[in-house]
């Protein structure tokens, strides 16, 4: 039996994954050790630690109710790392994949719950050396956990297209915008949440998959988006981990922004036919980015993806206003009338360098020093 | 009556690097299967086995005349080395710069302070502490490539031995214009020879790397077999050159790989990874090494040979123990990468030859002593090195 942790509604809190490269070739490298061990010399109060692979990192930001602090803290934390990854000459990348590295070549972070995941499922565990973005929002109940659950699925497509930032893989372009999807898909245990309707019916199938041994704890379903019972939170898990440092709290901003509509509408319809073009839509977006074509399977209509985005955010203009982030709003809508995606400015560099190491030195550089768009307050 | 050919049967080169590879190959997998040695040790002890000093499969004028691709080895072995070299790194992480730097001096001071106490004029004396200074680029990365070893001491054992081997190069430089003085040459001898050794090698290692620049932006980075091959050709165009203008063809293409990793618009040398295409001639390297160990110094000169090489390790692993923490490493890391400072660079025996023809008397001393020193380095070097990253656990065997 799951409890649910109560947290404040509509706190926030982000987790990036970073790639780890040299700085020689801009291939991964085994580099979190070394990283960790400097960090570790001086106290810093920051959420730092290793992936499931040696060449990742994992960050974490506290809980915040405003994405300015949230932006101040992924700065001083951008900060820190950088500083440590200078001294050992090591590069730290955003991107939802590395263009060319080779899943063989990669090496299990020596922790018992990774060293479980590779004898478990083999190969899958280091071809999921991919980057993503989780996004974690506060929720009063189960009961609330779950509704939000099921409405957020209906706009995966649009977090997709925002982040998207993975075309290249293992050397080769894809045409995906996002092919780090790829990776996950192949694990059993992914996908979306079952239609249950509350708290008490996911209790019951997840004490079901435990009672089969299939699951231990929630860590084991590798969900879009799943209910994070111990954060009291919903944790949406379907980023591409984006280029820049601020665009991860533009994609928390609009999540805001989408859950207090939620929640202010009381929205409750919980159908399972909202998930029957769940997958298709989701594939749409990874692989043509604001070119997708989303079909709405209750309503029988198809509608380009640019567009109900743009709706989507004319609808939230009052929860923006409301929730003091009209700025975020606004750059998202620039973002999308632009039709900017983090793949197609990775693919430019790979066109005018030829060169895929090229590609990496600049998305490194790009995390690791370009300002953020959006200044801090 | 005419010889039938099989009667007249004498190696030419293509045969001598064809046995040099195939029993090389043999001998590492031995040393691999049965010994749990690193290859390398395997294919420097069929070399020792089937050169001059074992069965005589291989005289010294085979080695000889197979000597174009053991240059290119050792070429190819320096340029890489020389990428690693990474100056802006160095400029931020002022603590490997002056730990390198230190540990060169300490190093050369120590072992001239053992030569000479050990009786060692000073003009020989100052000759071998500089060859001593110098790591095997060679060995560094063929261990780093065969154990697949990552991390900050392998990456700043490759940084400390492209450093190091500058260094060595600068002082051997001066060394020998000692040696000159000390002889009483001329002006031409003890200045300008070395003036030219020095400033000519690095001329012409950073005119190529400037070239390669050029011609690798030209290129493109969608063409990636020619950029390899061009930089093939440079390799041994500088290699070439440098011999012909009588430089010092490693520091010159030290330069060159440092240049193309550190001068504007470096990165489109995309990293080629020459050094990985090359095992080959990497394999016929190291069993030529061997082939020209010599064993019978060393019964004789063991004792102050061991300890050279003590003492060497010792300054080594001491100076890095003292300096990790401030290279952001444990210090038993830092211990380990000195200690996988062991092996000597493969141009010593280059930098011997130049030495004994400098020196008046006491050259066959000198090189009998260097050789014996070369004979314990060559076969520990490999043994130590991978034992030190392995320990630091940053190999994947």
């Amino acid at each position: 039996m799951l409890e649910f942790s109560t947290s404040q509604p509509l706190t926030l809190g982000v987790e990036l994954e970073l790639m780890i490269v040299n700085r020689r070739d801009y291939n991964l490298t085994r580099g979190s050790d070394d990283l960790l061990h400097l960090l570790g010399r001086s106290p810093h109060g920051y959420d730092i630690k290793p992936e499931i692979t040696q060449g990742m990192i994992e960050i974490g930001t506290a809980v915040h109710s405003d994405v300015n602090t949230m932006l101040e803290e992924l700065l001083a934390i951008r900060a820190l790392l950088v500083r440590t990854a200078e001294k050992l000459n090591l590069g730290l990348a955003g991107g939802g994949s590395h263009p060319f590295q080779h899943w063989s070549d990669q090496r299990i972070y020596p922790k018992e719950r990774y060293q479980l995941v590779s004898e478990l499922y083999g190969y899958l565990a280091k071809q999921f050396t991919v980057y993503g973005q989780h996004i974690h929002i506060g929720c009063p109940d189960g009961d609330t956990a779950v509704r939000l659950t099921h409405y957020l699925s209906r706009y995966i497509p649009h977090f997709i297209a925002l982040s998207a930032s993975s075309p290249f893989h293992q050397g080769v372009d894809t045409l995906f915008q996002s092919s780090r999807l790829t990776s996950v898909n192949a694990f059993p245990l992914s996908g979306s949440m079952p239609c249950v309707g509350n708290w008490d019916e996911f209790n019951d199938y997840f004490t079901g998959m435990a009672d089969l041994g299939i699951v231990a704890s929630m860590k084991d379903f590798y969900w879009d988006i799943r209910p994070k019972p111990e954060y009291g939170t919903v944790e949406i898990r379907i980023c591409d981990t984006p280029l820049g440092v601020d665009t991860p709290v533009l994609l928390a901003a609009y999540a805001q922004m989408l859950a207090r509509q939620c929640f202010e509408d009381g929205w409750d319809d919980i159908s399972p036919a909202h998930y029957l073009t769940y997958s298709y839509n989701r594939f749409q977006a990874c692989r043509f980015g604001y070119d997708a074509v989303l079909v709405d399977g209750v309503k029988k209509r198809q509608t380009s993806l640019l567009e109900d985005m743009l709706d989507t955010l004319n609808g939230l203009l009052p929860h923006a206003q409301a929730l003091g982030i009209e700025a975020q709003h606004n750059a998202l809508r620039e973002r999308i009338l632009q039709r900017r995606l983090d793949s197609h400015w990775l693919r430019q560099v790979y066109d005018d360098s030829g060169s895929l190491s090229e590609v990496v030195r600049r998305q490194s550089e790009f995390w690791m020093y370009e300002a953020p768009a959006l200044s801090v307050n | 009556m005419h010889d039938l050919p099989w009667q007249s049967l004498a190696l030419n080169p293509l045969a001598a690097f064809g046995i040099l590879l195939a029993l090389g190959v043999l001998g590492g997998q031995i040393a691999v299967r049965v010994a749990k040695l690193p290859g390398i040790t395997g294919y420097i002890l069929s070399g020792l086995i089937i050169g001059p000093s074992g069965l005589k499969l291989l005289d010294q004028q085979l080695i000889d005349e197979a000597g174009l691709f053991i240059q290119l080895a050792l070429g190819l072995a320096l340029f890489d080395m020389g990428r690693r070299v990474d100056l802006r790194w160095l400029r931020r992480e002022k603590a490997l710069f002056a730990t390198a730097l230190l540990s060169g001096v300490i190093t050369f001071l120590g072992l001239l302070a053992l030569l000479t106490f050990s009786g060692f004029p000073m003009a020989p004396a100052s000759l071998l502490a500089a060859i001593g200074i110098a790591t095997s680029p060679v060995v560094l990365l063929e261990l780093v490539r065969e154990s697949r070893a990552e991390g900050q001491v392998t990456e700043r054992l490759m940084a400390c031995t492209g450093l190091n081997n500058l260094l060595s190069l600068t002082v051997f430089t001066l060394a020998l214009s000692f040696t000159h003085f000390s002889a009483g040459h001329g002006v031409e001898s003890f200045i300008l020879l070395p003036g030219w050794l020095l400033l000519g090698s690095v001329l012409l290692g950073l005119v190529a790397g400037l070239l390669a620049i050029r011609l690798n932006v030209w290129l493109g980075g969608g063409k990636r077999e020619a950029q390899t091959v061009l930089m093939f050709g440079l390799i041994a165009l500088v290699v070439g050159l440098s011999a012909m203008l009588k430089l010092l063809p490693a520091l010159a293409i030290l330069i060159f790989g440092l240049a193309t990793r550190n001068l504007e618009r470096g990165y489109a040398v995309a990293e080629p990874s020459l050094s990985s295409r090359s095992s080959f001639f990497f394999v016929a390297f190291f069993v030529a090494a061997g082939a020209q160990l010599m064993p019978l110094p060393l019964a004789a000169l063991w004792p102050s040979a061991v300890g050279f090489v003590l003492v060497r390790s010792l300054l080594a692993a001491g100076s890095w123990w003292v300096a990790a923490r401030s290279n952001g490493l444990p210090p038993r890391h830092g211990a380990l990468l000195g200690l996988g400072l062991l092996p000597m660079s493969g141009s010593a025996v280059m930098l011997m030859t130049m030495g004994a023809l400098t020196l008046s008397a006491g050259a066959a001393e000198f090189s009998g002593f260097l050789l014996s020193v070369l004979c314990l380095t060559e076969l520990l070097g490999p043994i130590v090195t991978r034992f030190a990253l392995r320990c630091a656990q940053e190999t994947r065997d």
